[in-house]
């Protein structure tokens, strides 16, 4: 996988759910979504990305969570960024 | 006029906040630890990375709030601050800032922008990698709070005055007590 701008963002990841989980990753050397390693740098951060998007995409509202995940994907769609 | 009912008289995000206390509280959360929590880019320094961002999005509400607010945070220097926005290139501020802004100008138009050349620039002039993962966390978060304020067309008063007595207090106080506030405000 190419390798991120940032060297010290992919060698530092702080204890989290998601550094288990590109721990588990490297070691069967399976490709994985980087963006896991912006959710391990700066976890104090970056929870509240997560508490967000849960509010946001699984929270009381009228429309369903399906709709509301084709929003988020034809957004980024729109915006070309794949994952 | 909002694009949706939302209470009268509170200004900007403060409106949305309000009406969706819920997304409020992680929101104000993550502007707290990116412009007010200790860290080695000064807080006058981050919040001017925000109101560049806010004036290239053209939204109104957030560079007048986060100029007033890095204005505070730099002895009420506004000079500065518009000089940043005009052309940060040539503004009084360090190399390091602004290669930091250059960054935050490629995000601002669009992730892929950012070029190698443009990181490399950012180190040479010594900032660090936590520096530049904050710099463009702080550009893509303001992308995102600037559509929404805008997206939702908020109200919010045309002049500097009225945001300069709530600017200095979250220049001390931080954003974490923003929902609360803001919920007070409208008695919920």
């Amino acid at each position: 996988m190419k390798p991120m701008f940032l060297p010290e963002v992919e060698a530092n990841p702080r204890p989290s759910p998601v550094t288990d989980l590109i721990r588990i990753a490297q070691s069967s050397a399976a490709e994985y979504p980087k963006i896991w390693h912006l959710f391990g740098y700066r976890p104090e951060a970056t929870t509240h990305l997560g508490e967000f998007t849960q509010a946001i995409m699984r929270g009381d509202c009228p429309l369903s969570p399906g709709i509301r995940e084709l929003i988020a994907a034809f957004t980024s769609h729109r915006n070309d960024c794949p994952f | 006029m909002p694009h949706i009912q939302l209470a009268e008289g509170l200004p900007g995000i403060r409106s949305l906040f309000a009406f969706r206390p819920e997304t409020a509280r992680p929101l104000c959360d993550l502007a707290d630890v990116l412009l007010h929590a200790p860290g080695t880019l000064t807080t006058g320094e981050r919040e001017l990375i925000a109101m560049y961002v806010s004036s290239q999005n053209d939204c109104h509400y957030c560079q007048t709030t986060h100029g007033a607010i890095a204005a505070h945070h730099l002895g009420g220097n506004d000079a500065l601050v518009q000089a940043v926005k005009r052309d940060f290139e040539h503004a009084e501020v360090s190399a390091k800032l602004k290669a930091l802004l250059n960054i935050a100008s490629k995000v601002q138009r669009g992730g892929k922008q950012v070029q190698p050349e443009d990181i490399e620039r950012a180190r040479r002039e010594g900032a660090t990698d936590r520096e530049i993962h904050d710099a463009v966390l702080i550009a893509a978060a303001f992308c995102m709070y600037n559509r929404y304020v805008d997206g939702l067309a908020t109200w919010a008063p045309p002049e500097i005055p009225g945001y300069r007595e709530r600017a200095a207090h979250v220049a001390e106080h931080g954003y974490l007590g923003i929902p609360q506030t803001v919920l007070a405000q409208t008695g919920g």
